[in-house]
């Protein structure tokens, strides 16, 4: 077999046997540990698009700008869209693998370094985020602006606004928004080194070597890696491409329009309320609750974030089975709730003042029911406890056959092939969208194959 | 255990598939490292841009607003280059039409064919927001609607294009042309087409003088005023298929 030595001569040469990567067991091919991943994977794109915008953008003209890199830049459409895309991926990403660490309770086995270091990272990506969106210099940025300066005076760090925003004028503004961006998203990629190596303890490699479940990381997990990284990027593209499609554009809500909104002197910017990027939307109806800015930013942002970051040093050791830490668990299901419920009610009702008796309808219910349901539960998990020694986990049995897995992976390779042939007859400028939409085609299609690769040959 | 019961010829055309696929794919994406090479300055020849908002939907002619009190700005070929989109209206807001009509330039007595409006009631039109004195720009250049008169050098005008730099009066219902001085030029006006199944607007091309601060504005011909291509020197082009329309109050009413 030709293809075979090549590939031993590969490895041999690059020594890829001795890296020191470690194997993991075949359960652990299963998106579920791969959050991290995709939240790295999304960051290298920001990175490899954030580059190249900054060849393009113009912080004494940042509107229009911006509006160049979408109309006459060649695939410029597709670069903007998916840097901002790629940004809620992130976020997203971001948060499923902060919820997976904490049911899992892994926060407690790193002493809480790791943990602190995540909820850092997460800070600063909601961060990096809000100022990129800021960058466009359309109505909502604008606003976005405005809330910023507001959240910084009741907090009483008003000494902060020129720093981040500058000494009042649109081109010390965007300069400044430019340079923090590039300067948050480099401590973003540091700390990110220094998150990721420790996370050997758990995902997504495991160091018994004497475990025979356990295989090689070469070149497993490398495929593995490539095909969530792949899925990742294609997501990022095809999302915001699908959205930037001509006869879609104008029915997606300016929320998640793949594109700035109107300019500021524009007729539209008065029938636009005043939204942030939804990510900030909890934080912007924490803003209107009826108690002054100042109760309403500590109760928002200072709070919520000291909870978090103390987490590890108040819950320490002990079974991290989610019932054996009752209260924490409680905490935490009632903090995602009030994420969920403000930040659609800030949607609906942006800006709008708070009645004293909405706040408390909205607020205490999510507290009741998540103490009083998990103690409930824990009831009856102490009453079973002794009984069942421990959980054995199984991965989830596939049930897909081997040939049917084949037959998946021709199909997909061909599916790839066709919709990244397809693109080259797109022209990068008028067809930005409809390029996208290929290339994000191809990348999912190959990922999948990818993954039907590894499905046949290794699991 | 490996491949799990597929023969290893399956197994290695899969493998062979994906490799190719894999390299089609890195090939076709290397092709978006043209997003490097920056938009080219100038244009070769005039281009045809569908007139669309910020959100990228198409302008309808039949929405512009008569005698708007709002004026829409869109930039045209260049990006340095704004142009007014006008729908004429008389007294009561009514659409008037603009018949086509020649302009004399009185600088040199050079003529021009301006095309006349387009739109449903022919009412359209888009001149240089640039006027050709001395360059002052919107909104130092401004509509006047009817009803609202200014103190030109003929008297109290209303329904003109006037310039507070200097004074210059132009005339939007008759191509742009000069009404008073001191310009010696009219207004450059751009040709637009309106699609009539669609009710979208393409801007196809300038007539008149080249606009003010492009090479050879301050000197028409014959031959340049017919086709203005100094219009397109000077700036990197306002769109490739569409130039944005943006809306600002006019400072007058
Ligand atoms: S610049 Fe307009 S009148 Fe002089």
């Amino acid at each position: 077999m030709g293809e075979c030595s090549f590939w031993d001569w590969i490895t041999d040469t690059l020594h890829l046997r001795d890296l020191p990567f470690m194997g993991a067991p075949s359960l652990m091919f299963n998106v579920r540990y791969w959050f991290g991943t995709i939240a790295v994977a999304a960051l290298a794109w920001q990175v490899l698009t954030g580059l190249i915008l900054l060849l393009y953008y113009q912080p004494s003209n940042a509107y229009d700008s911006t509006m160049a890199i979408i109309h006459n830049v060649p695939f410029g459409s597709i670069l903007l869209s998916s840097h901002l895309y790629g940004a809620y991926v992130m976020i997203l990403a971001a948060y499923v693998h902060g919820i997976d660490v904490f049911l899992r309770g892994t926060y407690k086995k790193s002493g809480g370094a790791q943990w602190v270091l995540g909820v850092l990272l997460f800070v600063l990506t909601l961060g990096v985020s809000f100022i990129g969106y800021s960058l466009t210099g359309d109505v909502l940025a604008t606003d976005a602006v405005d809330v910023g300066k507001g959240v910084l005076t009741a907090l009483g760090l008003q000494s902060l606004i020129p720093v981040f925003f500058g000494n009042g004028t649109q081109l010390d503004l965007f300069t400044r928004l430019l340079g923090w961006h590039i300067i948050v998203a480099a401590v973003i990629i540091l700390l990110f080194m220094l998150h990721y190596p420790r996370v050997g303890y758990r995902v997504p490699a495991i160091s018994r070597n004497n475990d025979l479940t356990i295989k090689p990381w070469w070149p497993r997990n490398l495929i593995f890696t490539l095909a969530v990284t792949l899925l990742t990027w294609g997501v990022i593209l095809l999302v915001p491409s699908i959205l930037a499609v001509p006869q879609v554009l104008g029915k997606v809500p300016i929320l998640f329009s793949p594109y700035p909104g109107p300019s500021l002197t524009s007729p539209q910017a008065s029938s636009i309320p005043a939204y942030p990027p939804w990510f900030f939307l909890f934080l912007y109806k924490m803003v209107d609750m009826p108690f002054g800015l100042t109760v309403n930013a500590v109760m928002g942002i200072v709070i919520p974030l000291v909870v978090l970051l103390i987490i590890p040093a108040l819950d320490r050791g002990g079974s991290p089975h989610l019932l054996d830490r009752p209260w924490v668990t409680a905490l935490f299901i009632t903090g995602l709730i009030w994420v969920i419920e403000l930040s659609v009610w800030g949607a609906v009702q942006p800006g709008i003042p708070v009645k004293p008796t909405w706040f408390a309808v909205v607020i205490i219910p999510p507290v009741l029911v998540s103490f009083g349901g998990v103690y409930a539960a824990r009831r009856r998990w102490i009453k079973v406890k002794g009984r069942i020694a421990r959980f054995t986990t199984r991965g989830v049995k596939f049930s897909l056959s081997k040939n049917t897995a084949v037959a998946l992976g021709y199909s997909t390779s061909m599916i790839a092939i066709v919709a990244i042939t397809t693109s080259f007859a797109l022209n990068p400028i008028s067809d930005g969208p409809y390029v996208g939409v290929m290339w994000g085609i191809a990348l999912i299609s190959l990922a999948a194959s990818l993954m039907a690769y590894l499905y046949v040959e290794y699991l | 255990m490996a491949g799990g019961g597929v023969d290893e010829g399956r197994r290695n055309f899969l493998k062979a598939m994906i490799i190719v696929a894999g390299l089609s794919v890195f090939v076709g994406m290397l092709r978006g490292l043209e997003v490097l090479v920056p938009p080219k300055v100038g244009l070769e020849e005039f281009p045809r841009l569908l007139l669309v908002d910020e959100r990228g939907n198409p302008i309808k002619a039949s929405s512009i607003p008569v005698n708007g009190r709002q004026i829409a700005l869109f930039p045209y070929p260049l990006n340095n280059e704004p142009n007014m989109l006008l729908n004429l209206g008389d007294e009561n807001g009514k659409p008037v039409e603009v018949p086509p009509i020649t302009v004399v330039i009185p600088q040199n007595g050079v003529s021009y064919e301006f095309p006349g409006g387009v739109g449903p009631s022919r009412s359209i039109v888009a001149y240089s927001a640039i006027c050709q004195h001395l360059g002052c720009t919107f909104p130092e250049l401004t509509f006047y609607p009817p009803g609202v008169k200014v103190m030109t050098a003929n008297g109290p005008m209303d329904k003109i294009i006037y310039c507070r730099c200097h004074g210059s009066t132009f005339d939007p219902y008759r191509g742009g042309a000069v009404v008073t001085g001191p310009t010696v030029r009219p207004l450059p006006a751009v040709v637009l087409e309106w699609d009539p199944s669609t009710d979208e607007l393409y801007a196809v091309k300038m007539i008149g003088p080249v606009i003010y601060g492009h090479p050879g504005f301050s000197n028409p011909t014959l031959d340049t005023v017919k086709n203005p291509t100094g219009d397109l020197q000077g700036g990197s082009p306002a769109g490739v298929a569409t130039t944005v329309v943006k809306y600002y109050s006019n400072p007058i009413l």
